[in-house]
C-alpha cells in the first residue's frame, strides 16, 4: 500500500495531493506527519522537520539563496564583532608604541641623553629648592640620611647631593634602593645622571659610606605651566635589604 | 610605589639614572672634595649653582680613581666650567 501503512489510509484525502507532488518529484513522503497523524497526537500542533518547509517548490530555490545570503552577513558581522573585540585588546600596546614614538602623552620617557646635558641651558629665573628624605625598610639596619637638607638648583644644570649610609652590624649587608619625587608631575623633569639606586650595594661590617646623587631638572620644566607653582621638590630614598633570590621590580635597568 | 587608591591617574615609575650607578666609595679616598662641597653649601646657604666647581672637582676625584666611568666634563653639564677654565689658561700663558 504505502510506507505509513495503516496510517497512510488515515492520512486521508487532502494530503493526497501533497504526497502525489512529492512522489513525483521523488521526494520522501511526509512521513513524519503521516505517523503523528496516526498517533492521533500532536497533528496540528507538531512541528515540521526542520529544512525545506517551504511546501512551495517554486520558492524553494529562492528561500535557499536567501538562507545562503543571511548565513554570509552572519558570517561577517561576528567576524566584525571579532575584529572589535581583537582592536580593543590591541589598542593598548598600540597606542603606548605611537606615544613612544611621537612623545606625547605626557611622559617623556627617555629624555636624557648626554647630548641633551651637553646642550641645555640654565634657566636662571626658576630657583627650586629640592629637600633630600632617606628611609629605611624596617628589616633593614642601615643608618641611612642624607648629608645636606636642601639644595637650590635652576632647571638646567646639573647638580649634586649626598647620602651617607653606615652598617652598625657586624655583618655585612647589601642593600637595595629606590627613589621617589614628590611632586609627582615634577618627577618627569627630574632626571638623574648617576646614583646609587637599582643596583646592590654592600656594606661591610662597621662602613659608613657617602653615595652621591648627581641630578638636573629638564629646563622644559620651567615652561610647563603646571609647574608654575612648583618650587619644592623632594626627593626620597628608601633602602631595602636585598635577599638572596628576592627579585625587586627594577625598571627595566640591568 | 604609589599607594594612592586612584586607578585613573598615572603612578609614579621611577627611572634608571642615565649613567648608571656610582660605585661605592669604600676607602673615602674622595671624602676631601666631598668635604669641601659640603662646606661649600653651608657657606653659600646651600646654593648649588655657587658650589659647581667644587662639585666638578669631586666628580674629577672619582674620575681618576676608577669610581666613576670616564666622561668628559663638558658632557656632565660643566660646559661653561670648561670654558672658564680654557680662557683663563692662555692668559696665565
Amino acid at each position: 500500500m504505502g510506507p505509513c501503512g495503516r496510517g497512510w489510509a488515515r492520512c486521508g484525502g487532502p494530503r493526497l495531493p501533497g504526497a502525489l507532488w512529492a512522489l513525483a518529484l521523488g521526494r520522501a513522503l511526509p512521513r513524519a506527519r503521516c505517523g503523528l497523524w496516526a498517533l492521533g497526537g500532536g497533528g496540528p500542533a507538531a512541528q515540521p522537520a526542520r529544512g525545506l518547509r517551504g511546501s512551495n517548490p517554486f520558492t524553494r530555490g529562492q528561500e535557499e539563496e536567501w538562507r545562503r545570503r543571511n548565513r554570509t552577513a552572519l558570517t561577517y558581522i561576528a567576524a566584525a564583532a571579532v575584529g572589535m573585540v581583537g582592536m580593543s585588546y590591541a589598542a593598548v600596546p598600540l597606542y603606548r608604541l605611537y606615544c613612544q614614538a611621537t612623545g606625547l602623552g605626557g611622559t617623556t620617557g627617555a629624555g636624557g641623553g648626554s647630548a641633551r646635558i651637553e646642550s641645555m641651558e640654565p634657566v636662571q629665573e626658576r630657583v627650586v629648592k629640592v629637600t633630600f628624605n632617606a628611609d629605611v625598610h624596617a628589616s633593614i639596619h642601615w643608618n641611612f640620611r642624607p648629608q645636606q637638607t636642601e639644595i637650590y638648583v635652576v632647571p638646567g644644570e646639573t647638580a649634586l647631593a649626598f647620602y651617607k649610609a653606615k652598617n652598625p652590624t657586624d655583618k655585612p649587608v647589601i642593600g637595595i634602593s629606590t627613589y621617589n619625587v614628590v611632586p609627582f608631575e615634577a618627577g618627569q623633569y627630574f632626571n638623574k645622571i648617576q646614583c646609587f639606586c637599582f643596583e646592590e650595594q654592600r656594606l661591610n661590617p662597621q662602613e659608613e659610606v657617602d653615595m652621591p646623587v648627581f641630578f638636573y631638572i629638564d629646563p622644559e620644566f620651567a615652561e610647563d605651566p603646571k609647574m608654575a607653582k612648583v618650587d619644592l621638590i623632594t626627593l626620597s630614598y628608601t633602602f631595602f635589604e636585598a635577599k638572596e633570590g628576592h627579585k625587586l621590580p627594577l625598571p627595566g635597568y640591568q | 610605589m604609589s599607594t594612592a587608591m586612584n586607578f585613573g591617574s598615572k603612578s609614579f615609575k621611577p627611572r634608571p639614572p642615565d649613567k648608571g650607578a656610582f660605585p661605592l666609595d669604600h676607602f673615602g679616598e674622595c671624602s676631601a672634595f666631598k668635604e669641601q662641597f659640603l662646606e661649600c653649601l653651608r657657606q653659600s646657604g646651600s646654593e648649588s649653582s655657587a658650589c659647581r666647581p667644587r662639585a666638578m672637582a669631586y666628580l674629577q676625584c672619582r674620575m681618576e680613581r676608577q669610581l666613576m666611568a670616564n666622561e668628559p666634563l663638558e658632557k656632565l653639564g660643566f660646559k661653561d666650567l670648561i670654558d672658564e677654565k680654557s680662557e683663563a689658561k692662555p692668559e696665565e700663558l
